[in-house]
Order: structure tokens, then sequence, then C-alpha cells
């Protein structure tokens, strides 16, 4: 790595990020023994269900109280998941060769964010809106709903659950083990990526910190 | 085609079970289906007509089962099934007189419970009815969600969440030891009747005949319904007024609980290939790429 680094996120971004990843792969582990076929006896007792609510809370919780912590990148996240564009187009377009190995130069300049990433916010927060509105009428009215009702609350748990598993895998992988993504996971540690990777994966962005530092020399 | 032996016994065993509908009855039995239950199943039948509300099923099952005992309930107040509360009566009045039928776990074949509890703790005993280990429940509650008898109830604790779910054992200690229930032990009148299911349902069609010739409303409720119920009916009245569904499903949502199960597991399948062939791809063409 470069000598000269930029900063990519905040250092209370970071701590929120790996908060909030506790409290998900635990909601995951304790919802998974009562989700997939085979591994219930894991739930026996009730203890993973405490446990899930423990972490509900914090996954919750984590996510409101970045919100004072960091108004600017909350609101940042927020518009960046529901502002699509032309680029978005042209980043789909080009994302399968380039992610299977295909020329860099191919791929049109990203902003802080890319399209892919964009993708994986709007999955967290719309499966976690679904998580949490389901969730917690199971949690808080069962009984006084009707049993269609939470019936039907358990399934869409269930299909939030899914598409959010199979994208959390995806950004595991395409954060920490893609060959193409080699300081991705170091900058959800120490918030920060050299120049050079900065320029290749978020060109864009990359202008714009630059001319913002050349004003401020200036 | 030669018939084989085994063949033939399903289909005389079948036929065999056929001729117990009498075809004088069979419209009086509710939800006339094949049942899935076994030759070798115990069940109760509940003749309402012999009923006189007098509890003492009630009082036999929190005796038996050690549960939080009460008076004896006034039949304008029927307690409601609870976690200490395993059976009780369902009341109605009829012409200024009390009308009553024992309610309780149903012991349902195609058991909604069952099928949705993701630990196994609910499952079906070898004599058909429906056992549950309190050891390994969860209380997740699925099970008081989905059974169409709204049986199985929960001891939650509103600070902790800790959660456990009770309801009818069917005395599993005593049935699986040769003895009856103890409800059935217990009732005076003999409108509770343990045994053999299919005993006990040649038994009710020869009832049910007798009632049938004064009562037209008069049915056989459980032969069917659900795969065959381990508690059956002989009501006087249509099953709705006697506080039953008239045509009880497994709620359709537990299949596709079921399938997105699976969808899961497809899912979760689908994307580790995908990430497979995708590095073993991507690392070889930037390898090359950075070579040149």
């Amino acid at each position: 790595m470069e000598a000269r680094t930029v900063e990519r996120f905040k250092k209370r971004t970071i701590w929120f990020h790996w908060i909030h990843t506790i409290a998900f792969l635990l909601l995951i582990i304790t919802g998974a023994v009562l989700f997939f076929p085979g591994i219930g006896s894991a739930a026996a007792g009730g203890a993973t269900r405490i446990i899930h609510h423990i972490a509900a809370v914090v996954f919750v919780g984590g996510a409101i109280l970045y919100i004072p912590l960091n108004p600017r990148m909350a609101l940042q996240f927020v518009k960046d998941t529901l502002s699509w564009g032309k680029d978005d187009v042209g980043w789909l377009l080009a994302a399968p060769d380039y992610y299977f190995g295909g020329p860099e130069d191919k791929m049109p300049p990203q902003s802080h964010i890319n399209t892919g990433q964009k993708m994986w916010q709007a999955v967290v927060l719309g499966t976690g809106i679904v998580f949490v509105v389901t969730g917690a009428i199971m949690w808080f009215a069962r009984g006084s709903i009707s049993e269609a009702a939470f019936q039907w609350c358990m399934i869409v748990h269930g299909i939030a659950f899914i598409v959010a598993l199979a994208m959390l895998f995806v950004h595991i992988y395409l954060g920490a083990l893609h060959p193409r993504m080699t300081e991705s996971f170091r900058s959800m540690l120490s918030g920060k990526i050299s120049p050079t990777y900065a320029r290749h994966h978020y060109g864009k962005w990359y202008e714009e910190i630059s001319e913002e530092e050349k004003k401020s020399e200036a | 085609m030669e018939l084989k032996r085994r063949d033939f016994l399903k289909i005389s065993g079948g036929a065999a079970g056929l001729a117990l509908l009498q075809p004088s009855n069979l419209d009086k039995v509710c939800n006339a289906a094949e049942s899935s239950s076994n030759d070798s199943d115990v069940a109760m039948l509940v003749d309402v007509s012999k009923c006189v509300g007098c509890w003492w099923c009630y009082v036999a099952c929190k005796q038996y089962n050690g549960l939080t005992e009460t008076p004896i309930p006034d039949p304008s107040d029927p307690p409601p099934l609870a976690p200490d509360t395993w059976t009780t009566l369902f009341t109605r009045k009829k012409d200024g007189k009390w009308e009553f039928r024992k309610h309780a776990c149903m012991h349902c074949t195609d058991a909604a419970c069952v099928n949705v509890c993701p630990t196994g703790a609910l499952s079906h005993n070898g004599l058909g009815f429906v056992q549950y280990d309190r050891s390994i429940c969860s209380g997740c509650g699925y099970c008081s969600q989905y059974c169409p008898f709204e049986v199985p109830k929960l001891q939650t604790n509103k600070v902790s969440g800790d959660s456990i779910m009770d309801k009818c054992t069917f005395c599993i200690d005593r049935v699986t030891n040769g003895q009856p229930t103890a409800c059935a032990e217990a009732c005076p009148t003999g409108a509770i009747q343990f045994g053999k299911r299919k005993d006990l349902l040649e038994q009710a069609n020869s009832r049910l005949a007798e009632l049938a010739s004064t009562n037209p409303d008069a049915c056989l409720y459980g032969a069917q319904e659900l795969g065959g119920l381990h508690v059956m009916y002989l009501l006087e009245e249509t099953p709705e007024k006697m506080g039953l569904p008239e045509d009880p499903q497994v709620p359709a949502a537990s299949k596709v609980h079921d399938i997105i199960q699976w969808l899961g597991v497809g899912a979760v399948a689908a994307v580790l290939a995908g990430f497979g062939l995708n590095y073993i791809v991507a690392r070889a063409r930037i390898a090359k790429e950075e070579r040149k």
C-alpha cells in the first residue's frame, strides 16, 4: 500500500458496521435453526430465541443510534440507495465481465459506492424494514393478531431471510474474498485505502475528493 | 398382472375400513375421505349425548397431570385451554338446557403443529397421538399459530421471553402402559371412551345409527378430518354449533413454509457454487492479464 492514503470510512461508521455485523450474524444463526429443515434441535430449550431477541434490539438500536452520530452519512446512505440513473445501467452491463476478471478499463467510473454496493444497501434497508416489522409483530402481537396474520408474517420474514442471506454471502465474497477487491476488507477495518485503489474502483469519487483537497490546499 | 398377496391385503383392508362406515351412515360422517391413521392407533370417542357436564374429566386431568387445580367451573364461564388447563368443556345453551363437549387436543393424523415444529419437540407417537418433548420445546409458538383448533398454549415470561408450550399429552405414561387416559377413566357416564381407534370407529357407527334415527343433525366428527383425529366426537348438532370447525385444514401457509425452506437451501447452494466458479475464472483471467 502506498504511503499516502485516502479516508473511505469514518471510525464511527466502521464501529457501526461491525456491531451491526455481529448482531446480524447472531440473528442469522439463531434464525436459521428455526428456518432450515433438520437443524431445529439446536433451538431446543429456547436459548436461541432469547439471543435472537437481544440481537434484534442491538440490530435496530444500532441503526437508530447511528443517525445522530453521523447524520450526514446516514442521509447519504438513504439517498444513495434510492437514487438510480443511467450510470447504474452502465455498471450493470459492464459488471458481469469485470467481476469475472475482464479488463478494468471497460468499467465506467464509480462514485463513493458503486451500483452493486447500492443494491446491497437496498437489500439491507428493504429486508431490514421487513424483518423489523414482521419480527415485531411475531414477538409482541402473537395471540392478539389472527393466526393467519402470524403465519404470513413468518413466511414474509422467511423470504426476507433468504434474500438477505444470499446477498450477505455476495457482500462477504466481494468485500473480502474476490481477487479484485484487494483493499475492500482493510478499508472496513482502518477506514483507509490507497489512492490507486480509489482511482481504480471509485474513479468519480476519487476525482471529487482530489479536487476538494486541492481547493483546501490552495 | 398377478395380484400379489400384499396388494390383496391392502385392498381387502381398505374395503374393511370402508365397511366400517355403513352405507346408511356415510352421509352422516363429516368430511368423508380416506383416513390415513393406522390400525394399531388408540383414540378417544366422545359421545356428547352422554355428557352431563360434571367436569370430572377436567378435574382428573388436572390431578393426574399435576396442573393448577380450580373449583368446578360454571357452565356459563368455562375456562379456556391454557398451559395448565389441558382439557375443558365447550358449553352452549339450547332451549334452556346446557350442552357440553369435552375440548382438548384432537391428536390429528395430519397435524399442522408437528409439521411446523422446528425442533421436533412435537411428534407422532407410534400409537397415533401427538406427543411432545417439553425439554426440547424452543417456545417459538408456531404450533399455537398453525393448529386449526387453537389448542397448544404457551407460558411466556414477558421479561426474558422464555416460553414453553403445553397441551394434552394423551396421558402418554398411562396409555403406553395399557391404561386409559385419566379423563376417560374418570368419566362417570361413559361419554368418553378410550380404546383402539378401529374399534371405536365401529362403535361410533352403530351409535350414530341410533342417534341419526331421531336426530337428523347427528354426525361423527374426526373419522376423516385431517387424516383422522384421535379424539372423535358423536355430535347431536352440526360441528359448528358445538364449537368445531366444519372442515378443518392444515393452513395453506404451512405448505408455503415448507417450500420457502427448500428455496432457502437452494439459494444458499446456488450462491456458494457461483462464488467458486467466479473465483476460479476471475483469478485465472486476472493472472493472465498481469503476465501480458
